[in-house]
């Protein structure tokens, strides 16, 4: 089983849409000369770096021009879930040189001694280029061991062209989901489990027993009207009419309404929600740091940052001031992409202890089992 | 003199390969296979079995604590009200035996063909094969787009309301079209296998005898099937046992079973020792329900 298991991993996204792999091949044709200042980061290095993130977080582009700029390549491996890159790293893989787990996953990492420090004089550009508040941020306050890669929301969408509604909150969801059962979640018990506490007016991070109770019961009243459960193949099915909602993530979102040329929208519920950061993080057993730095030091180049929100949909730690006239300038003002101060502020990051994981996950497995 | 003499000799030698005198080949030839079989089941069940019995320290250490939690959580579930886990393994007992029947109903018919009518056996034998070139997810993917209601065919047959209001796309019923599917062939070959060494002349006689044709079949191939329709049963029920990417794809992973049980427990929750005591109890209740399928198996030996 485990020649599947590792096969099954391939065509996953969690973030941004299936665009093919033959972009990559485009993308090699299309290349400009390289700026200023990726030039800085590009002393040749050879070698390898293998990379292992979620699938579709990287314009393809970017893969080729590092490979034009260092003389490295790339190895490419891909998971859809947090839980799946722990589960390997505990289980003992070696050779990861990049991982980009969310910030609740990093923090675990980094307890268990699982992630080694980063060196930051090969880090030159984002000390320079990064917005100082991303440089210090709740989940490695001094940013030993990580670097942040992207942020965006947890939310839902909708195709507008099937839903009459205009839902703006969890508790519509929730009603339009049990009204034309034709709704997805992403199979990941902290975003539904969450979400669904935020609706009730709890914090997303709830651990009370009676809190985790009402949530349960909200939840197993879904389940029949569910279509999918799934967290990369929901934003297709989506888009093929299988399921009219969904709740996941912000980029997914607007790369769905992309593709339907503009018949979906995503929102961030009114009550509230989860707001995530993920880390550029190098595991324990890296074989080729240098590589995994070249590869950090280089996407904080404006340029590039901006090719790679371009692609992905998801917000920049790069200061807004450097994006503009790079390929994400005009979703600068895209509140999906980059939402409002005040959004922000309703939303809380995942921050489950080990015990109310636990309690979590039993109210999951009866969730999925009804 | 010399022929008779060697008449009883070679008798004598023709026992002895039977297996009624002592080891006639090296006992090393099974080397290569038991050190296979120590270094990647033995040792590894091991490992879950140590697992089985730990508790989980903080979000994924395991501590060896040799303590009864996981099965008596699981018991607990079984014998009380909530009965999660006691249903998920239902559900996967009726997944088992009725991809195992659908494969049986469907494969029967195909492998008698072949092995009985079939001009050009060795193509249609190539042709159940072919599948299996291609890889099972792949496989499974292929469903996604063909049970879609907007499947070109379907809207060229004007069927896509018809699809769509059948709601097969994320279901069991997609889950059981994909299981029979994926795992045909390994219940075809056996079954050729069976019927093909089958002297057919013994039905032809039966039914000079008198025998009706359906009789003839009940009394005579069925029996002399029997074998493949077991070797087959067991190839396609054990591993049925674990499937969770079928569920996962054509299922919209809503329905659950023992396999995507496990696989959450390990991949997702981060909890090897409940996911290690589940695979204990699928482990134990395979092994039992081989162990009274080889006592029957024995019996038909014997009256046969």
């Amino acid at each position: 089983m485990s020649d599947e298991l590792s096969m099954w991993e391939r065509p996953l996204n969690r973030r941004g849409f299936v665009a093919g792999a033959s972009a990559a091949a485009l993308a090699a044709a299309g290349l400009g000369r390289l700026g200023a200042t990726d030039a800085l980061a590009a002393t040749e290095q050879g070698g390898t770096l293998f990379y292992y993130n979620w699938a579709q977080y990287v314009n393809p582009k970017t893969y080729a021009e590092f490979t034009k700029a260092t003389g490295i390549k790339v190895k490419k491996g891909f998971y859809d879930s947090n839980e799946t890159l722990a589960a390997k790293l505990r289980g003992g893989a070696r050779g990861y040189d990049l991982v980009c787990p969310t910030g609740y996953m990093t923090k675990e990492l980094i307890s268990e001694k699982r992630l080694l420090p980063l060196d930051w004089s090969k880090l030159p550009n984002v000390k320079r280029n990064a917005d100082p508040k991303f440089l210090r941020t709740g989940d490695d306050p001094k940013g030993t061991y990580s670097v942040v890669k992207d942020w965006g929301t947890t939310g839902f969408m909708y195709r507008t062209d099937k839903i009459k509604e205009r839902p703006t909150t969890w508790r519509e969801f929730v009603a339009l989901t049990k009204k034309y059962s034709k709704t997805s979640l992403v199979d990941s018990s902290p975003e539904v489990v969450g979400s669904i506490a935020t609706m009730l007016g709890y914090s997303y991070n709830t651990e009370k027993q009676k809190e985790l109770d009402a949530v349960r019961k909200v939840l197993l009243e879904l389940k029949p009207h569910i279509v999918l459960l799934h967290s990369s193949n929901y934003d297709t099915a989506i888009a093929r009419g299988q399921a009219w909602m969904g709740l996941g993530w912000n980029g997914d979102g607007l790369a769905l309404a992309a593709r339907l040329k503009g018949k979906a929208r995503y929102v961030v519920a009114k009550e509230g929600g989860e707001i995530w950061i993920d880390y550029y993080n190098i595991p324990v057993g890296a074989a080729n740091t240098d590589a995994a730095h070249a590869w950090i030091n280089f996407v904080y180049s404006p340029r590039i940052a901006g090719l790679e929100t371009s692609y992905t949909y998801y917000g920049s730690p790069l200061k807004r001031s450097l994006l503009r006239g790079t390929a994400a300038g005009a979703l600068l003002k895209d509140p999906v992409v980059f939402p409002a101060p005040a959004t922000v502020k309703k939303l809380e990051t995942n921050q489950v202890s080990a015990a109310g994981k636990r309690l979590r996950e039993r109210i999951w497995t009866e969730f999925k089992a009804s | 003199m010399a022929p008779p003499e060697d008449g009883p000799k070679e008798h004598r030698r023709g026992l002895t390969r039977a297996g009624a005198g002592g080891p006639r080949y090296p006992a090393w030839l099974v080397l290569p296979a038991v050190s296979w079989y120590v270094l990647f089941f033995l040792v590894p069940l091991g490992f879950i079995v140590a697992t089985s019995f730990g508790t989980v320290v903080g979000f994924s250490d395991i501590a060896y604590t040799w303590s009864l939690d996981n099965y008596r959580y699981l018991w607990d579930d079984v014998v009380g009200e909530l009965h999660i886990y006691r249903d998920i393994f239902l559900a996967t007992f009726k997944l088992s035996i009725v991809g195992t029947l659908s494969t049986l109903a469907i494969g029967f018919p195909l492998a008698y063909y072949i092995a009985r009518y079939a001009k050009h056996k060795t193509l249609l034998l190539l042709l159940v094969i072919v599948p299996f070139w291609t890889s099972f997810l792949i496989r499974a993917y292929a469903w996604l787009i063909v049970l879609d209601p907007e499947f070109p065919l379907f809207r060229a047959l004007g069927m896509s309301e018809l699809v769509e209001r059948q709601g097969i796309l994320f279901s069991e019923k997609a889950i059981f079209i994909g299981v029979t599917y994926n795992y045909l062939p390994l219940m075809v070959l056996p079954l050729y296998a069976a019927l093909e060494r089958m002297d057919w002349s013994l039905v032809e006689a039966a039914q000079d005898l008198g025998d009706s044709p359906l009789r003839a079949f009940r009394r005579v191939t069925l029996p002399l099937a029997l074998p493949g329709i077991l070797a087959g049963s067991l190839l396609v029920f054990i591993p049925l046992t674990g499937e969770y990417i079928i569920p996962v794809i054509l299922g919209g992973n809503k329905t659950f079973y023992a396999g995507s049980l496990i696989a959450q427990q390990f991949l997702e929750s981060g909890d090897w020792p409940l996911g290690s005591a589940i695979a204990m109890v699928v482990i134990g209740a395979l092994t039992i329900a081989l162990l009274i399928y080889a006592r029957a198996l024995g019996k038909q030996e014997q009256y046969g």
